[in-house]
């Protein structure tokens, strides 16, 4: 169970994230999960060294565009670009953009971390 | 207007044991601009906890780091433990907290000899990691390795340490201790090792907390912010307090680790004292139920995240890791600009980067 | 340099710090992990140890009554020397030699022809962890 879980909208993160950050909270990553037809996007942040921690968390369509937190925050310019590539949400705005190569390379699978994406697991090196 | 070069800064260069490319620009020597590029070790191993089965889990996250690979193998068992809830057995509470202590000992070793080696004082690296072997033969002796431990399963830990064991770990413990006071005395008071890291690098508290940074990054820029505050394992009963300086320069983050050290050693010195009798290990039945948790504890480098999402069956809805130094890379982006050419490895090297970790 | 010089002299005067290796060994620990044995007259061929493996290092064949192991794809984790009901697997402090070729270990189980041994270990066994 997680406490303290807020339900938000996704263009309510950038005030609500603000909110927490000059309130001395600190970023610790986002989460994203493939719904099937929808992302779920949870933001952690931190409060109180560390013992109490804040999720965000919004739910978006696949191709509806969302927020970038990087505007306010560098810190989660890794974790966006992560996201962006790894399950297709699409990100505008970001600091710092990578263009889909930041982990992945030219010839990775696309967005592999979608459920539709590589259902077997294949065998060990031998 | 001087004029401006980009040189890159890896994947592959002399201080870094794993691949990072950092974009440099500099305008003569001063660092003006920094663009990191990491991917370059990434294994899809969130992909792959999603395929396998929950416990076969542990022996893979394991892998993530090799460093720190017992806190990954505690963090994930312990996210898969609060799904159900399990309640533990204290001995196991112990046995873990030691171990993982364990393993805090021989990283920090680790990482304070490549700091002597970036910049290049070669036969204080070798004093370290002399010491380090010592740590290393504690873990062979409790646990049955040395560097990948294997040792816990959902529920438990499958290794006990029984009194003649715990003996020669006091013992060693305590020749670890002497033998590291007298090589931190050099680190804390040499010339050489001043002039290379006082002033270098330098991270405000305000900034550390903006970039989101994590360990011994933030606690050198005079954050009071750790993990094991949150009272997991048993650090609730032990006494515990996080080592915190102010400074905010290499210099400040490598005596957070040279205190962190000694303050492992007398974590474990006190919970092998502490250690209680009984069982170490409970049955846990059936599957993961389809709950959502996260567990966060304090790997060697900084707050390790693990979140997990159980769907019922065997397999585990999502795994998503966040290790330590993904969180610590940003803060290169502000420390490194304005600094010279030549204390960039130390700079780099202060935040304790572990590549393959960061990319999974 | 001067906080540097105790150190330098315990060297300087003590004795190496490293062993000889190969002719000079240290004593194993006990219990240490090195590498996989099997007993081909205590295994049933029960397959436990083929579901269980992490690293799939381990396949069956029941028709042909075999147990192929892959050592190259072992991580010695001890998983399967923990579950095996017969205990027909055991780690053994003895590292692998370093191979060039991938080798396939084929082992012909033996121990269904004693099958009232099997009961009674059945019967007495101690439960496996949750590994
Ligand atoms: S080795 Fe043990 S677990 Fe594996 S098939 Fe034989 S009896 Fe079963
Ligand atoms: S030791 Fe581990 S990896 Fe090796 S065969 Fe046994 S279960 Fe598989």
């Amino acid at each position: 169970m997680m406490e303290n879980l807020k339900a938000i909208t996704k263009d309510e993160l950038l005030n609500e994230g603000e909110k927490l950050l000059t309130g001395g909270a600190k970023f610790i990553t986002a989460v994203c999960r493939d719904l099937g037809e929808q992302l779920e996007v949870t933001y952690f942040f931190s409060l109180k060294g560390g013992t109490e921690m804040y999720p965000l968390r919004y739910t978006v369509n696949k191709e509806e565009e969302v927020p970038s937190f990087s505007q306010i925050t560098l810190a989660t310019v890794l974790i966006e670009n992560e996201m962006k590539e790894m399950f297709g949400l699409k990100v505008k705005d970001l600091a710092l953009d990578f263009g889909g190569h930041l982990l992945l390379a030219q010839d990775s699978p696309v967005t592999p971390l979608l459920k539709t994406t590589g259902k077997t697991a294949s065998k060990g090196g031998d | 207007m001087a004029a401006r070069t980009t040189v890159p800064f890896g994947p592959q260069h002399p201080v870094l044991p794993e691949p990072i490319q950092l974009k440099i620009t500099y305008e003569d020597e001063k660092v003006v601009e920094v663009v990191p590029a990491i991917g370059y070790g990434h294994r899809g191993i969130e992909k792959a906890c999603e395929l396998n089965e929950y416990t076969k889990n542990i022996y893979l996250c394991e892998r993530i780091c090799g460093i720190c690979s017992y806190i990954h193998s505690v963090s994930v068992v312990e996210v898969t433990e609060k799904l159900w809830p399990v309640e533990l057995p204290p001995r196991v509470k112990y046995l873990r907290t030691i171990w993982a202590e364990m393993s805090r000992t021989h990283s920090h070793l680790l990482w304070l000899g490549l700091l002597a080696d970036a910049f290049g004082f070669e036969s204080m690296f070798l004093q370290f990691w002399r010491i380090r072997e010592r740590v290393l033969d504690l873990l062979e002796m409790t646990t049955g390795q040395r560097v990948i431990q294997s040792v816990n399963v959902v529920g438990g830990v499958r290794r006990d340490i029984s009194p003649e064991q715990k003996k020669t770990c006091i013992e060693t413990l305590n020749t670890v201790r002497k033998e590291s006071e007298a090589l931190i005395k050099v680190l804390t008071k040499d010339y050489t090792v001043k002039s290379r890291t006082i002033g270098k690098g330098v991270l405000t508290k305000e900034q550390a907390l903006q970039l989101g940074c994590a360990g011994p990054t933030l606690r050198g820029s005079g954050v009071r912010e750790d993990a094991r505050l949150t009272k997991y394992d048993a650090y609730g009963e032990l006494n515990y307090e996080p080592v915190v300086e102010e400074a905010g320069d290499s210099y400040a983050r490598a005596l957070v680790r040279a205190r962190e050290l000694f303050q492992a050693i007398d974590l474990q010195l006190e919970a092998l004292a502490k250690l209680p009798e009984g069982e170490i290990a409970v049955r846990v039945r059936g599957n993961p139920p389809a709950n959502e948790d996260v567990m966060r504890t304090e790997a060697p480098r900084g707050e390790l995240f693990y979140y997990a999402k159980g769907n019922g069956t065997r397999n585990l809805e999502r795994l998503k890791v966040r290790t330590p130094t993904f969180a610590n890379i940003p803060s290169l982006l502000v420390m490194l600009p304005g600094c010279e050419l030549a204390d960039v490895p130390v700079i780099v090297l202060s935040i304790d980067p572990c590549i393959s970790c960061t990319e999974r | 340099m001067p906080w540097m010089l105790p150190t330098i002299l315990k060297n300087f005067f003590g004795g190496p710090a490293t062993r000889l290796y190969p002719a000079e060994v240290r004593e194993p620990f006990e219990h240490a992990r090195g590498q996989v044995s099997f007993n081909e007259d205590k295994c049933t061929l029960c397959g436990t140890c083929v579901r269980r493996c992490p690293a799939e290092a381990l396949s069956q064949d029941k028709e042909k009554n075999e147990l192929v192991f892959y050592p190259a794809r072992c991580i010695i984790c001890e998983v399967c020397a923990d579950i095996c009901p017969r205990k027909a697997i055991d780690l053994i402090y003895k590292w692998r030699l370093p191979f060039y070729t991938k080798p396939v270990e084929v082992y012909k189980p033996r121990g269904k022809e004693s099958g009232k041994a099997e009961k009674e270990a059945a019967a007495t066994r101690e439960p496996a962890l949750n590994n």
